[in-house]
């Protein structure tokens, strides 16, 4: 791998590493640099970068970074060259993560309500007083009437919040956000289970595949790991003597779609029957020799009825499957619109399938698992379905919950409005959220804990999904922290420590540190890129790579179930919310580039990033197909509303040619009414109109499976864009794209 | 400093660019370019420096997408350069990258109406860094004032970084050692940056494919920014 930091950076990655490998530094010629007499801060040298290595947290897949401070002052974040994730890459997200840091309206103290929830009013305390008012609060409570509600939280703080309720015999912390909902982790985890026995998260090695047909998929955008998916694709493009080739299936002409080869537009909902009439083609024609004992899969498909439902036609399905069986490295890939549907786990398996009827599986170019934590001190603790969240929050309305922390979620931005948890949180005596800004949730409680940016703290992460490897990424403060916040895992010991009893033994370390190095011990006698004696070096070579990773691959292969031969594959027609007669338009929520699921609508980097298919920024808009657009008499730049059988939203319309007709997409991520000057009062959160639909078999939100109508409202708003302003259309006129 | 002449030159591989955006975020990091703001932005008055330009082909159902990343192509015959009147832009022979140097630029636009490519953008007003944002500065670039003109300038700040490195360590300068911020991040490996000079550099390499063209190749204008042509069956 070519790496692109040189030897003078590489040594000085990490502070600690600093102080252990002096000595080598000694020999080397270059520019001599005057200290002043004024003794600068530690760590800091006038005039001389640092470049501290540790994992994005921009989203949950854990890329390597390296943040070049100079100054004591984070300036730029890069990827890291020898991360085995991520490989010196990043993602638009991972870029920008110094704004979270140095945004002007963070949370700078503990702050208590002091008039009504919501009206603004707020006192400062200090951290000794809050942590003993709450262990007095906690010790008054009854364990179970105690509930936490995070995100997809790095592993060292899920792992100490999982301890910490366990200590007070309260019930494990819903592990629940949009950004989970939208990779469907856990239709992909049942998948996994269905058909190979393990309920983990697939990884597709389609840099070494030739043909790949994506299914419902924004891989290149948001989905599971992107920085990983990117460079896989680009190099899937440009194999020595190959040119991988890619379909995509879907409803709407995704960024991810725009790079296929080809487009093929189906329904919503009906990917995983695309994927069922390409495996009955493949069985009919006999091109699973080695595989006969699974044709019962495709029992009763009716290809014709397949054609009929999605608009492709018949002949397209079996040059389809085909070009798919005749392939030498083929892969299909579910992605994140399946787990929207309520037939995803159905979908999901559908399309996972055809990689097990041909038998590729664990090979060059095909799918693999992500394998076990390499011990179980780093094991990971599991995401809740949206179901879990709808039973909290019936709890919560019920009045079962005295207390609810929230640790990196916002459900009152995130959760769809129907399911009535702000309505729901009145109920609840005590509200306390850990939070870097004030968001919408933080807004309603009654106590704001100020939490350090991921660059002001430390941690780690078991990687999953990764690459071949294993890795436990790491993480350091690259800077002091800016204000009196702390990491909510060292709250959590603090509180831990006051409470004493059983919470106190289940975490009985004095601090985060001393908490994740106890976790790292396992690794010390495992084979990876840390040969280290003992444990204080290893720690700093830890820090100093960015991470521990296995030589060897350690991905695995995935082993049919054994219980497949006498199964059937099954995808039901997808269910939506909302009269057809009233609701004529389904509805897609669109994750996004900059802000995922909404987090990062804050920050003024990524407001002002164009929207790869659009190229707008600052707003959010409603695309709809051409068609579409005409029937309803609109046309760009006019202000629309979308009315769900939950709610409503306005947005301006762009007429865009890659969708459905029948199909309206929005983006997710504006709306905000609170979290700092950048994010509030603009646009509008599309969430909130969504359907609160569980789909049964997985607990999972059907997130698109919600029907809309859109209306006019005569006014007017100019989306800001790129496209026709800053000369792209006079580019055209003037010949800058060739052909 | 070597004198070393360099063609520092960037390929754009348009069959790998994913359109994800990862480039401009790098750069508006690396090269402090002000957040404008959306009135400023629905006026065309964006100031990223590298853009990915978006380009429907067809109809619905047969409708494609194509991405193309458009920076200042650094031309070695420069429609910008002769027409600025107090020479604050030119082309710097030792590193044949097209220099802007604000301290001169008197803010005429005059480089910009002659730029072919709209890679030229013009501070209408003071960037806005409110505290304490404005920590977040590369302090190796300056923060251009109202009435100033600026563009991608391949990162020079990175090329005098490798090259100061390269001289302590008394070794020449290697294949890689420049990677300008969208280079670095581009997760797709779209972008490749290097000396032509050097002809066993990668870019040199790459220039050659049968897919290499350059934009608006007929007006003359010799872009050191090479692209190849994506979306069509080839090999390596
Ligand atoms: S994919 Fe992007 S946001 Fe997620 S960890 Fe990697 S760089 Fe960070
Ligand atoms: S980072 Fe690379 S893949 Fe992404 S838009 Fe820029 S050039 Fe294209």
């Amino acid at each position: 791998m070519a790496s692109k930091v040189t030897r003078r950076q590489f040594l000085k990655i990490s502070g600690a590493g600093l102080l252990l490998l002096s000595g080598c530094t000694a020999n080397l010629q270059r520019p001599v640099w005057m200290e002043p007499y004024v003794r600068a801060p530690e760590e800091t040298l006038p005039g001389e970068d640092f470049w501290f290595a540790s994992t994005c947290r921009m989203c949950p897949a854990g890329c390597g970074i390296l943040v070049r401070v100079s100054n004591g002052r984070a300036r730029k974040i890069e990827g890291n060259p020898a991360h085995p994730l991520n490989q010196g890459r990043l993602c638009a997200r991972g870029q920008a993560g110094l704004q979270l840091l140095y945004h002007p309206d963070r949370l700078r103290h503990v702050l208590k309500r002091t008039g009504e929830r919501g009206q603004g009013r707020w006192g400062r305390t200090t951290w000794e007083q809050i942590v003993e008012e709450l262990a007095q609060q906690i010790q008054g409570m009854a364990p179970e009437r105690i509930a936490f509600l995070t995100g997809l939280l790095p592993d060292y703080q899920a792992t100490l919040v999982a301890r910490f309720l366990k200590g007070l015999g309260a019930p494990p912390a819903v592990v629940y956000d949009t950004q989970a909902a939208f990779d469907g982790r856990v239709v992909l985890e049942a998948a996994s289970q269905a058909l190979f026995d393990v309920p983990v998260l697939p990884i597709f090695d389609i840099a070494r595949a030739d043909v790949v047909y994506a299914f419902g998929s924004n891989f290149l955008e948001t989905w599971l790991s992107p920085v990983v998916y990117n460079r896989a694709y680009g190099r899937m493009r440009s194999q020595p003597g190959v040119r991988g080739m890619l379909i995509a299936f879907a409803p709407r002409l995704s960024m991810t779609a725009a790079n296929a080869d080809r487009w093929v537009p189906v329904p919503p909902g009906t990917e995983g029957l695309v994927a069922l009439a390409l495996g009955k083609i493949i069985v009919d024609e006999g091109w699973d020799k080695s595989n006969a004992e699974l044709r019962g899969f495709y029992e009763g498909v009716d290809v014709g009825a397949v054609a009929q439902a999605t608009g492709v036609p018949a002949e397209e399905l079996v040059q389809f499957a085909r070009r798919f069986a005749e392939a030498h490295h083929p892969v299909a890939m579910p992605g994140d619109l399946l787990a929207g549907s309520t037939n995803g786990l159905e979908a999901t398996q559908a399309v996972e399938a055809l990689n097990l009827v041909l038998g590729h599986l664990g090979e060059h170019g095909a799918i693999f698992l992500t394998p076990s934590p390499p011990s179980r001190d780093l094991r990971k603790v599991p995401v809740s379905p949206f179901q879990a969240v709808r039973e909290l929050v019936d709890r919560m309305a019920a009045g079962e919950v005295d207390a609810l922390f929230v640790l990196g979620a916002n459900p009152v931005y995130e959760l769809p409005a129907a399911l009535g948890f702000t309505d729901a949180l009145k109920n609840v005596q005590l509200v306390v959220t850990f939070a870097s800004m004030m968001d919408e949730t933080a807004a309603l409680s009654d106590i704001v804990l100020p939490a350090h940016t991921y660059l002001e703290t430390w941690g780690y992460e078991f990687v999953s999904p990764s690459t071949d490897r294993l890795i436990v990424s790491a993480q350091q403060p690259v800077v002091r922290p800016l204000y009196d916040t702390r990491d909510p895992g060292d709250v959590l010991l603090a509180l831990a420590d006051k409470l004493g009893g059983k919470v106190a033994r289940r975490l009985p370390w004095p601090n985060l540190v001393h908490f994740i190095q106890t976790r790292l011990t396992s690794l010390q006698l495992l084979e990876g890129n840390i040969a280290a004696q003992d444990a204080k070096t290893f720690w700093a070579y830890w820090l100093q790579h960015g991470g521990w990773w296995s030589k060897e691959q350690a991905w695995q292969v995935p082993e049919p179930s054994q219980n497949l031969s006498a199964k059937r594959l099954l995808v039901p027609s997808p269910e939506f919310d909302g009269e057809a007669s009233q609701y004529p338009l389904h509805l897609l929520p669109v994750p996004s580039v900059t802000f995922g699921d909404g987090r990062h609508a804050g920050l003024p980097w990524l407001q002002e990033t164009p929207d790869p298919m659009t190229t707008a920024t600052w707003d959010t808009w409603v695309e709809l197909n051409p068609a579409t657009a005409e029937r309803l008499g609109v046309k760009h730049d006019e202000i629309v509303k979308v009315t769900s059988p939950f709610g409503e939203i306005e947005a301006v319309v762009y007429v865009f040619p890659g969708i459905h007709p029948d199909v309206v997409a929005v983006p997710v991520g504006q709306g905000h009414s609170a979290m700092g000057r950048w994010a509030e009062g603009r646009g509008a959160n599309v969430l909130r109109i969504l359907a609160p639909r569980t789909v049964p078999s997985t607990g999972q939100l059907a997130w698109a499976a919600t029907r809309v109508r859109v209306t006019k409202t005569g006014r007017r708003r100019v989306l800001p864009r790129l496209e026709s302003n800053i000369g792209v259309d006079r580019a055209r006129e003037r010949g800058v794209v060739p052909g | 400093m070597s004198e070393r002449e360099h063609r520092w030159t960037m390929v754009i591989d348009l069959d790998r660019c994913t359109g994800c955006q990862a480039c401009v975020v790098a750069c508006s990091v690396e090269n402090n370019i002000p957040v404008v703001g959306e009135d400023e932005v629905r006026m065309g008055r964006a100031m990223h420096w590298i853009r990915i330009e978006r380009y429907w082909e067809g109809e619905y159902p047969n409708v494609r997408a194509r991405f193309i990343p458009v920076i200042c192509q650094q031309c070695e015959r420069a429609p910008c350069e002769p027409v600025c009147p107090v020479f604050a832009t030119y082309h710097s022979e030792v590193e044949h990258v097209n220099i802007q140097v604000y301290n001169r630029c008197i803010g005429t636009r005059y480089c910009a109406n002659n730029c072919p490519y709209i890679a030229r953008v013009f501070n209408w007003f003071d960037p806005q860094f409110p505290e304490p944002l404005n920590e977040q500065l590369n302090p190796d670039v300056t923060v251009r004032r109202r009435g100033i003109m600026e563009k991608c300038t391949f990162c020079i700040q990175r090329i005098r970084r490798a090259e100061e490195m390269a001289e302590a360590e008394r070794r020449p300068l290697g294949d890689g050692d420049v990677q300008p911020a969208c280079v670095q991040s581009c997760p797709a490996e779209a972008l490749v940056f290097g000396d032509v000079a050097d002809p066993n550099s990668r870019v040199a390499k790459l220039v050659r494919s049968r897919r290499a063209f350059r934009l608006l190749e007929e007006l003359g204008t010799e872009p050191n920014v090479i692209y190849l042509k994506g979306g069509e069956a080839h090999v390596g």
